[in-house]
């Protein structure tokens, strides 16, 4: 059986959109595909004009659940791995991932810190960092705060959405949190499982920017949240 | 400061012990510290101690050398080829299990009674520890690193420079580690039971002699030179592994 079938979504630049559906809906399988690790049987995925066609494109760089640093970098090689991958000369790449350190909020004494010595948000934090400094155009993230307790989870849910509308990246977040979904996106699409497919595309007219705002204590929040969970618990 | 107490104390009861095996006697002749230390100072003052270290080391450096230059790359390339590694490794655990008693005549057919032949004992003591080392650390290597390292456009020489190879080190060096003790162990049996050089010299003539302070001491004499070696590969491995938690 296949993965997935049938999936034709498109998504605006700048968009933040979220995929989410139970265990078995594909939704890692449709992120990693966009990244080009996966191969598309049939079909197609572009990024603008270019056909994803394998991994490593300039287009789209992937933030991972379990952080995926390596443990013998400091914060800053880590983060100036992609760019590192790529050729780029020391004094740049070092000038690019300060930036991007800076833009996470990791600037200053935990360039030099070792995986080993940081939190699993500060990890993150650089692994964020290291997605942005090799500046694409999509940002995929795979359930990017599930290993992360709930408060600093909140922080850097804010603290995404401050660097993203700085930014404006097109995301696509894959996340099984309806109000991770809700509070982050425009746009959350639905999957239903086996085969993947898509059940609904869930529009969120939340203002923003709502990491300023106070958008979780809100009537509406709640009210959307509640009807996106009423949509999966039917699949259950 | 306490395990420096406890290391203390245990030395101080191990020199305890010594002493009264010698003073019981457990057997004729049966040297004390204090004759063996003594005699250990004579055997260095009169030359003939660092004489034959020098001698010996010169198997120990080409055997052990040879076990890293090729037990290293080796372990690689069975990491990185799964199938040659599968088919590679049953050799590798043979070598390992052969008794050395076995391994002497073949060595001396081959390499005749030579500081060569001490060196091929001390290769094959040692290298097979090194390859199965390189060759674990090699297939650890975590899966997400090399799909992480893919995402970013890593080619496979990028992927095996950037993330197996660092990944590995470890365990490389680990089993280095492993190996240089090993290695001390292959050079004793060989000059003891292959022919008389060096350091198994000195031990072999003292013993003919009945001067068993003088067989202790260049038995302490090796045991001493070991430690140093260890000790400063493990400072080289603290150095290079500093990231550890």
């Amino acid at each position: 059986m296949q993965a997935l079938v049938g999936i034709d979504i498109e998504v605006k630049a700048g968009e933040f959109l979220s995929l989410i559906g139970p265990s078995g809906c594909g939704k890692t399988t449709l992120l990693k595909s966009i990244a080009g690790l996966q191969p598309v049987e049939a079909g197609r995925i572009t990024i603008g004009a270019r056909a994803v066609t394998g991994p490593g494109g300039a287009e789209a760089s992937l933030v991972f659940q379990d952080f995926a640093l390596l443990p013998w970098a400091t914060a800053l090689e880590n983060a100036e791995f992609g760019l590192r991958l790529r050729g780029v000369p020391a004094a740049e790449r070092a000038v690019a991932a300060r930036r991007a350190l800076a833009k996470v909020g990791l600037a200053g004494s935990f360039e030099q810190a070792y995986p080993s010595q940081l939190s699993g948000g500060m990890q993150q934090r650089v692994g964020l960092a290291r997605a942005l400094a090799v500046n694409p155009q999509v940002l995929l993230m795979d359930e990017p705060f599930a290993s992360i307790d709930e408060q600093t989870r909140r922080i850097l849910q804010d603290d995404l959405l401050r660097m993203w509308s700085e930014e404006r990246k097109t995301v696509v977040l894959v996340t099984h949190s309806m109000e991770e979904a809700i509070y982050l996106s425009d746009r959350v699409v639905v999957l239903s499982p086996r085969p993947g497919k898509v059940h609904r595309v869930f529009e969120v007219p939340l203002p923003r920017p709502r990491e300023a705002l106070d958008v979780r204590a809100s009537g509406e929040f709640a009210r959307l949240v509640d009807e996106l969970w009423r949509i999966l618990k039917k699949m259950q | 400061m306490k395990v420096a107490l406890l290391r203390g104390a245990s030395l101080v009861a191990f020199l305890a012990l010594w002493q009264w095996a010698a003073w019981v006697p457990v057997s004729f002749n049966f040297p004390t510290p204090w004759a063996t230390l003594a005699a250990l100072a004579a055997l260095l003052g009169s030359g003939a101690l660092l004489q034959a270290t020098a001698t010996s080391l010169q198997s120990l450096v080409l055997g052990f050398g040879a076990a890293i230059a090729i037990g290293v790359p080796l372990g690689l390339a069975m990491g990185v080829a799964r199938g040659f590694g599968r088919v590679v490794r049953v050799y590798i655990d043979l070598l390992i299990a052969l008794p050395t008693a076995a391994l002497i005549p073949l060595v001396i057919l081959s390499f005749g009674i030579s500081i060569a032949a001490s060196a091929v004992i001390v290769f094959v003591f040692s290298a097979p520890f090194i390859t199965m080392n390189a060759y674990g650390g090699v297939r650890d290597t975590r899966p997400r690193l090399v799909e992480m390292a893919r995402t970013f456009g890593a080619s496979w020489l990028q992927l095996f420079g950037r993330v197996v190879l660092p990944s590995a080190l470890p365990m490389i060096l680990a089993g280095m580690r492993l190996g240089l003790s090993r290695a001390f162990l292959g050079l004793i049996v060989a000059e003891l039971l292959l022919s008389p050089f060096g350091l198994g010299k000195l031990i072999m003539n003292s013993r003919s002699m009945f001067e068993h302070d003088k067989m202790f001491a260049t038995v302490l004499w090796t045991l001493i030179l070991s430690g140093a070696a260890l000790a400063l590969l493990a400072k080289l491995e603290g150095r290079m592994l500093r990231w550890r938690a």
